[in-house]
């Protein structure tokens, strides 16, 4: 495991990490087969308030990284702490955004933005106005009464990023979000995302397998090896990320590039495990 | 940021009106020309009137059953017990389904006895519970409750297991408790499942009805059915097909349109045209 | 061994049955011991009533399943391969699907009478429609492509439904008639407790009405026993029948 040393520090990083996880490793065993070795020793420090996207060829174990990170698998080996806190069970402080969006199908997008600030006690008018400003700050004004059946595949995404920052956790913990959305509508996701980020920092891993997604929204990238998954390389990515012609530079195409190098290598391996 | 007008929702998946207009003529159709076909053949001499009552005789003692309360009183009656043993087997069903999901021991139990008991005649216990509890409406309806909680049970059980795994994190992930998780999460995320089965157990409410009412005599439409084959009356027993017939119809609709009603998030599932 | 442990509450059932029978925690008239109901069993198998009336009871259920497949099939099918006779039968079939067919039985009994052939009928048409819609369902997914792969080969149309569409639907099928082999039997003891001279229903109401309450439960137990060994039976029947399939 290699770490490029940082050339820029953006703008309030304290030095004190947020995120420690510490020589995780993770066993997955199937109900009917072999266990097998999904994620070997894994140690990482993210900082607060960072973008960090975790990288890597599909199979590499970033998700069950991030889902470990959140609680919802036991950690076996190792250990996870937020905050100075050992990671037990999920909880608001890390707020999820999955894949498949995870939308309560028979609420609708009001209700579903509601649902986690029932939790925090606050009055039913303050509940309300929280939920229409986070519905609005995705766009979805005018939709708070439709059902996610009657939505398209990036309006449930936004519906599903509404409710998770309606609970204001401090970790946002993105498992390929946008890679059920067509090309057009996950561009158009990830500048919002950038914007949204940009104006209410928070602390985000954001998990995709896709280099152009990484280096357009993240800080830092971890490049992951195949399976068993480790961290192959950790990126600064140290680009103007307030350009709007960012894409068409430069800097971005090379790195790009170079991300794609480390990454390429992994992916193949990856093919190679899956047709033997 | 572009923002979609609602305008542009679709109504794909609805059937246009001409085609259920269509599909309605079709099944109207078909039952006119069965009723044609029942008259015809019962005028024609290959029946005797005892084996096969015309059509019209039937319709005309139904209508005086109905002017005289007869059918009001039988039809209630037995509508009474098909609902009463309904709605105890759909609550019995769901509670001991949910049970079973989360309970291991509780699992353990039962597992077994739906299990074994699913494929059985349970009618051949309605001696047994007649010997228990009688003739009167409480063996009714413990039968009915006895055949109609199985298809509830393992549709609950069916629908909380297949329950996406997503849904369960995310509402962990919001703060959702154990208790939350089951009543506020589980339960309408199986809703579909357990309607399905609450959908096969209406039918089976209602002949289990009809037939303890057959097997003990008395007021309901299986008891008036019995009397008249008893007196050899066939416009009778034929009447009571056609009542008890219509009567299975109306209460099968009437799920059909609940569950349209109750799951009205599921059935619309229908993607604007732009995205 | 798990086997045992899965099927263990049903003994502790029978255990709790016989203890609390034995020691008169209920009436021992309405709950004879289990061991009172295991020695009428034996007594009425010996004697021969078991028998006679099983086999009364089975060559019902067994004629009407029969006669219910062959007919219930072969509308399924044409229903699948027609249009015509999908436009003509489709309504009538979901027409007759909310009709309990309990509602037939006195019906048979004007037609057939009390024997044997009052029993068939109903179970004929009870069964009929699980197996015509199991047929169909099953031939209406027949795979277009090996439907038009046969075509090509100059396959006839009744080859085809042969080669092609029956195999096809055969898991359908099966699903159909294993909903009818589980109502046939209800239709036969429905029918037998009320109006037949013989068969396993019939003595079970026998029985009940002589106050033999220990020899009613003997045959209440082999009826649900049957119910659910054909079932079972029929399962590993139905699982041999699509391995060769696949």
């Amino acid at each position: 495991m290699r770490r490029v040393s940082r050339k820029e520090t953006t703008a309030t990083m304290t030095d004190q990490p947020q995120i420690v996880v510490d020589k995780v490793s993770h066993v997955y065993r199937p109900p009917n087969g072999r266990p097998v070795l999904a994620l070997e020793d894994i140690s990482l420090d993210i900082r607060p308030r960072e973008f960090l996207a975790l990288l890597g060829p599909s199979g590499c174990g970033k998700s069950t990284l991030l889902y470990l990170i959140g609680g919802f698998i036991p950690i076996e080996t190792g250990t996870i702490s937020v905050g100075g806190k050992a990671v037990t069970k999920p909880g608001p402080d890390r707020g999820i955004v999955f894949q498949h969006f995870a939308l309560f199908p028979w609420k609708t997008v009001r209700d579903n933005v509601l649902y986690g600030l029932e939790k925090t006690g606050l009055p039913r008018a303050e509940r309300e106005k929280t939920a229409r400003h986070f519905i609005n700050l995705v766009g979805l004004t005018g939709f708070e009464d439709s059902y996610p059946s009657q939505l398209s595949g990036g309006m449930k995404q936004r519906t599903a990023l509404a409710r998770t920052l309606a609970i204001d956790p401090d970790i946002l913990l993105m498992d390929e979000p946008f890679g059920a959305l067509d090309a057009q509508t996950r561009h158009l996701m990830q500048m919002e995302l950038l914007n949204i980020w940009q104006s209410r920092p928070k602390t985000v891993i954001f998990v995709t397998h896709d280099v152009q997604e990484a280096v357009y929204l993240a800080d830092r990238i971890a490049v992951m090896s195949a399976r068993p998954g480790r961290i192959k390389t950790i990126v600064d990515n140290n680009l103007d990320r307030k350009d709007p012609n960012l894409f068409k530079s430069q800097a971005f195409a090379e790195r790009v590039d170079d991300i794609w190098n480390l990454v390429r290598e992994e992916a193949m391996k990856m093919q190679g495990a899956r047709t033997s | 940021m572009a923002t979609m007008s609602g305008a542009q929702l679709t109504d794909t998946a609805r059937p246009t009106l001409l085609s259920r207009a269509g599909w309605l003529l079709a099944h109207a159709g078909s039952i006119i020309a069965l009723a044609i076909a029942w008259e015809l053949f019962a005028r024609s001499g290959a029946v005797t009137p005892f084996q096969l009552p015309t059509l019209s005789s039937v319709l005309v003692r139904i209508w005086n059953d109905a002017m005289s309360g007869a059918l009001w009183l039988n039809a209630g009656v037995t509508l009474y017990r098909a609902l009463a043993g309904f709605a105890i087997a759909a609550v019995v069903g769901i509670v001991l389904g949910m049970a079973m999901t989360r309970i291991a021991i509780v699992r353990w139990f039962f597992d077994p006895i739906v299990s074994v008991g699913f494929p059985m005649p349970k009618v051949a216990f309605l001696p047994v519970i007649i010997l228990w509890l009688g003739v009167y409406d409480a063996s009714k309806i413990t039968m009915i409750v006895v055949d109609a909680a199985f298809p509830v049970i393992t549709a609950t059980i069916v629908g909380i297991q297949s329950v996406d795994k997503y849904l369960i994190w995310s509402a962990r992930n919001l703060g959702a408790s154990n208790r939350e998780m089951l009543w506020q999460i589980m339960l309408p995320a199986a809703m579909p499942q357990i309607l399905t089965g609450l959908q096969v157990a209406l039918p089976i409410a209602l002949i289990l009805a009809v037939f303890t009412e057959m097997v003990m005599g008395g007021y309901g439409l299986g008891g008036a059915m019995m009397s008249a084959s008893r007196f050899a009356d066939s416009r009778g027993v034929f009447a009571g097909i056609l009542e008890i017939a219509v009567l299975g119809y109306v209460l099968v609709k009437g799920m059909a349109i609940l569950r349209r009603r109750l799951l009205m998030w599921h059935q619309e599932a229908m993607a604007p045209s732009t995205v | 061994m798990t086997a045992a442990i899965r099927y263990l509450p049903l003994l502790l059932i029978a255990v709790a049955w016989e203890t609390a029978s034995q020691l008169q925690l209920v009436s021992t008239l309405a709950l004879p011991p289990l061991s009172d109901v295991a020695v009428a069993w034996w007594d009425l198998l010996k004697s021969g009533e078991l028998v006679t009336n099983g086999i009364a009871s089975l060559w019902r259920a067994g004629a009407g399943l029969f006669l219910s497949i062959i007919i219930g099939a072969s509308v399924g099918i044409a229903m699948a391969w027609w249009r015509p006779a999908q436009i003509v039968m489709g309504p009538l079939v979901e027409a007759m699907y909310p009709m309990p067919k309990s509602a037939l039985i006195p019906v048979t009994v004007i037609w057939l009478g009390f024997g044997d052939g009052s029993k068939i009928l109903l179970i004929l048409l009870g069964c009929m429609l699980p197996i015509a819609v199991g047929a169909y369902n099953g031939a209406r997914g027949s795979d277009q492509a090996l439907v038009w792969t046969a075509r090509s080969m100059g396959a006839s149309r009744l080859r085809m439904l042969w080669d092609v569409v029956v195999p096809s639907a055969t898991p359908e099928l099966l699903n159909g008639i294993r909903t009818a082999l589980a109502l046939s039997f209800i239709l036969l003891v429905s029918s037998e407790l009320i109006v037949a001279r013989s068969g396993l229903g019939y003595l079970i109401g026998s029985l009940g009405s002589n106050g033999s309450y220990d020899a009613m439960y003997a045959v209440v137990l082999t009826v649900a026993f049957i119910g659910f060994a054909a079932d079972r039976l029929f399962q590993i029947f139905q699982n041999r029948m699509l391995r060769w399939q696949q």
